[in-house]
């Protein structure tokens, strides 16, 4: 009995192995990389100098990079909200359909999800462009005078969540309706027994059940959005007056332009920290527990 | 049984793992594999240097260059190629990178350890990399005699610390005024007599702006603003920070260029979002657009690509506030060739260099055919050359940058990227609505911030 056990975890060990030694590779050994050269001036070219927390330093009185979480937060709530609620009602509309007509439609839905970033922005360039755009010549049409969609302050950043929210709203859509499907059939036959309407049915069973498949959506969505990089990169550079500055951008440009390579990582590291508190506080907030039939 | 497929599956995750494990030994070291075939590679270098007898095998210069006019491209693939006949030893790589993705394809290389030998930078970037040491200066690959070929003060955008960091390939002014002539007299305007001051643009913007048809095209973003205003910034006598590098200078001329900007777009001179960036002809060579500020690279797209408007096409220099041609309007910038500071072949690339750029006028005289003489040679015997060349002495417009435009136009500033972008964002925030002395500032503000914090003072080269 005994020898069964050790033999057991010595499998265990080396089925986790290739994991563990992957993992190092990939994330443990360059995060701790990156913290060590955090304290340091670092170029490609000169011995780095050590320079303590300087690099945070630069970072945490950079209004630019509060600014940037800023909009990394404001934009997240114009994406995943809309995402989930426009996701959960797709996801219904699919349930009721015939077997081939579903098909049909998640297969179209699901591919905004696999066309990149860079193709999207591109897309959405000629939809926003001021002179023979599409949009423009739709309100034209109107009477309505030509908007700058790209450079307006105000108007920018919704701008930017529409390409966002259609990249993302195929994947939500199917997980979501993944949920839905795994519902019991017999929950509802029970409760129209008991008289309940579609509203009481959709509050006591549908979003209760789907609680887990949401905290997952959301968790996803909120780290997918604020990561968002190509967008601002092809559409707006960040602009107008910073308006589109999401965090990945701020760190991106400083990569891109500063010639120390410390105040890049430090962001990202900072970066790291704010975007695990956040995730770690919706977990915090929203429980996921385990479904009631288990 | 279980036992045996228990085993099998132990066999099966330990060979993965020594797979896995033996792919990552291999990626870190491409490292091992790569350094074994480079280290083979510079070793028959070695051999090449030292014997003339040497093996077969090719010095081999990896050689990016960014992406500017189709023509231009070809120009290099050209004379590459032409050098590569003609040097046995050596063989240059040639990779041509759009201008977007430049600087993300460089870092990347640089943090690899596999930047290019060589490469083209511009002017205003070569001292602050220099004093990095990301480029290796030339002087003692190259030949002397090179430098003395250079117009001084062209010279001295290329020098840190008395050394050469960089061979100058062209100058251009990075500002000057194109306008359409028919629609001038369409709208009531004298085509003879283009805008001078700022405030006859605007009017002149206002009055062409119908049927569809916008006024001018300027910068428009706060990148673009960052280094196209460098001449109207100047045109005060100063630049936007203290001589000394100690604070910001930023005094009311400064306020009336925001405004002046502010103006533009206000007015509705220029449209809302730009059609397309500040380098680029093509909105006026289409005729969305009646005027354009634009370098002098200009001309040489409108040549090339949109022949039809040319008789049309007026030029002339970029109006300032007070319509003196002499103060400056434009800065000279321009692009050269640089020695990554970890060049593993320096004889090389510098032999490259000084074949390239300093040695037959007539690998350069063919450039700036090329480019339709939109551009200007640093060099005295290949303008000469030019000079001599009869297309290039009928060209008016070529003519009148050369005389009225190049002669007041100031080097690009040295200092920090971010000092200028500084100023450039508060262009932009004041087009987003912030009054011109508030967005100066804040602009004053940051700028000092960034001096303080990074000891700027003692940085001055």
């Amino acid at each position: 009995m005994k020898n069964k056990k050790r033999y057991n975890n010595g499998t265990a060990y080396l089925m986790l192995s290739p994991v563990v030694i992957m993992l190092s590779i990939f994330v443990v050994i360059p995060l701790i990389y990156a913290i060590r050269i955090s304290f340091y001036d670092w170029s490609f070219y000169q011995d780095p100098v050590f320079v303590g927390f300087r690099n945070f330093y630069l970072v945490l009185t950079d209004d630019r990079f509060y600014t940037s979480i800023g909009v990394g937060l404001k934009f997240v709530l114009l994406v995943v909200p809309v995402q989930l609620v426009l996701a959960f009602l797709f996801a219904h509309v699919v349930r009721a359909m015939g077997r081939k007509a579903s098909s049909f439609v998640k297969t179209s839905i699901y591919i905004p999800t696999i066309i990149s970033g860079i193709i999207t922005a591109i897309i959405f360039q000629i939809i926003y462009n001021f002179d023979g755009g599409v949009l423009n010549a739709i309100i034209g049409s109107f009477g309505f005078e030509k908007v700058g969609w790209l450079v307006e302050k105000q108007i920018v950043l919704f701008g930017l969540a529409i390409p966002a929210i259609w990249l993302g709203f195929g994947i939500t859509a199917l997980i979501m309706l993944a949920g839905l499907l795994d519902i019991p059939e017999s929950y509802y036959e029970a409760a129209s027994l008991e008289g309940a309407s579609a509203i009481q049915k959709m509050f006591h069973i549908t979003i209760p059940l789907l609680k887990n498949v949401a905290v997952y959506l959301l968790v996803t969505g909120f780290v997918g959005a604020i990561q968002q990089l190509e967008l601002p990169l092809f559409l707006t550079n960040g602009g107008p007056s910073d308006a589109t500055l999401l965090p990945n951008f701020y760190i991106f440009e400083h990569f891109r332009n500063d010639l120390l390579m410390g105040h890049t990582i430090a962001a990202a590291l900072l970066l790291f920290v704010v975007l695990g508190s956040i995730s770690a506080i919706i977990f915090r907030v929203i429980n996921s527990e385990k479904a009631i039939d288990e | 049984m279980k036992k045996m497929s228990a085993k099998l599956l132990l066999a099966a995750v330990m060979g993965t793992t020594l797979v896995l494990s033996a792919c990552s030994g291999g990626s870190g070291g491409g490292g091992t594999g790569g350094d074994a075939a480079s280290g083979s590679e510079s070793k028959s270098d070695g051999g090449a240097a030292a014997t003339n007898d040497a093996p077969k095998e090719k010095v081999v210069v990896d050689f990016w260059v960014n992406q500017f006019e189709e023509s231009t491209s070809a120009w290099f693939k050209k004379w590459v190629e032409e050098f590569n006949k003609t040097h046995e030893h050596i063989e240059v790589k040639l990779t041509i990178v759009p201008g977007d993705a430049w600087d993300q394809k460089m870092k990347a290389a640089q943090a690899a350890g596999k930047a290019p030998q060589v490469y083209t930078r511009d002017y205003g970037k070569i001292v602050p990399a220099a004093m990095q040491g990301q480029f290796m200066p030339l002087d003692e690959y190259v030949d002397p005699a090179i430098w003395a070929d250079l117009y001084p003060n062209v010279e001295q955008f290329v020098l840190y610390k008395d050394k050469h960091y960089a061979y100058p390939m062209l100058v251009e002014p990075s500002a000057v005024l194109y306008y359409r002539k028919d629609l001038f007299q369409a709208a009531g305007l004298d085509p003879a007599n283009p805008p001078k001051t700022w405030d006859e643009l605007i009017d002149a913007g206002k009055k062409l702006t119908k049927d569809g048809v916008y006024g001018l095209h300027i910068a428009s973003n706060a990148v673009e603003f960052s280094w196209t205003t460098w001449g109207l910034q100047m045109n005060s006598g100063h630049q936007a920070i203290s001589e000394d590098w100690s604070k910001a200078n930023l005094d009311a001329h400064y306020e009336s260029l925001i405004a002046f900007y502010k103006r533009l777009y206000d007015e509705k001179v220029a449209p809302a979002q730009a059609l397309n960036g500040y380098t680029d002809m093509a909105d006026f060579g289409q005729g969305k657009v009646a005027m354009s500020v634009n370098g002098s690279w200009g001309i040489g797209q409108l040549r090339n690509d949109y022949k039809d408007i040319l008789p049309n096409v007026g030029v002339a220099p970029m109006p300032t506030p007070d319509g003196d041609g002499t103060k400056p309007s434009a800065t000279l910038g321009g692009w050269s060739f640089v020695m990554d500071g970890k060049a593993k072949n320096p004889k090389e690339a510098g032999e490259f260099i000084s074949w390239f750029l300093a040695g037959d006028p007539e690998i350069m005289v063919d450039y700036f055919r090329t480019s339709q003489f939109s551009k200007f040679p640093p060099r005295k015997s290949v303008d000469e050359a030019i000079n001599a060349d009869p297309q290039a002495q009928s060209d008016e417009v070529r003519k009148m940058i050369a005389e009225k435009i190049v002669p007041y136009s100031l080097a690009e500033p040295t200092y920090d990227w971010a000092i200028s972008f500084a100023f450039g964002s508060a262009i932009e925030r004041a087009i987003q609505g912030q009054s011109p002395a508030e967005a100066l500032a804040q602009a004053e503000k940051e700028i000092n911030e960034f001096i303080a914090k990074n000891d700027y003072a003692s940085k001055k080269p």
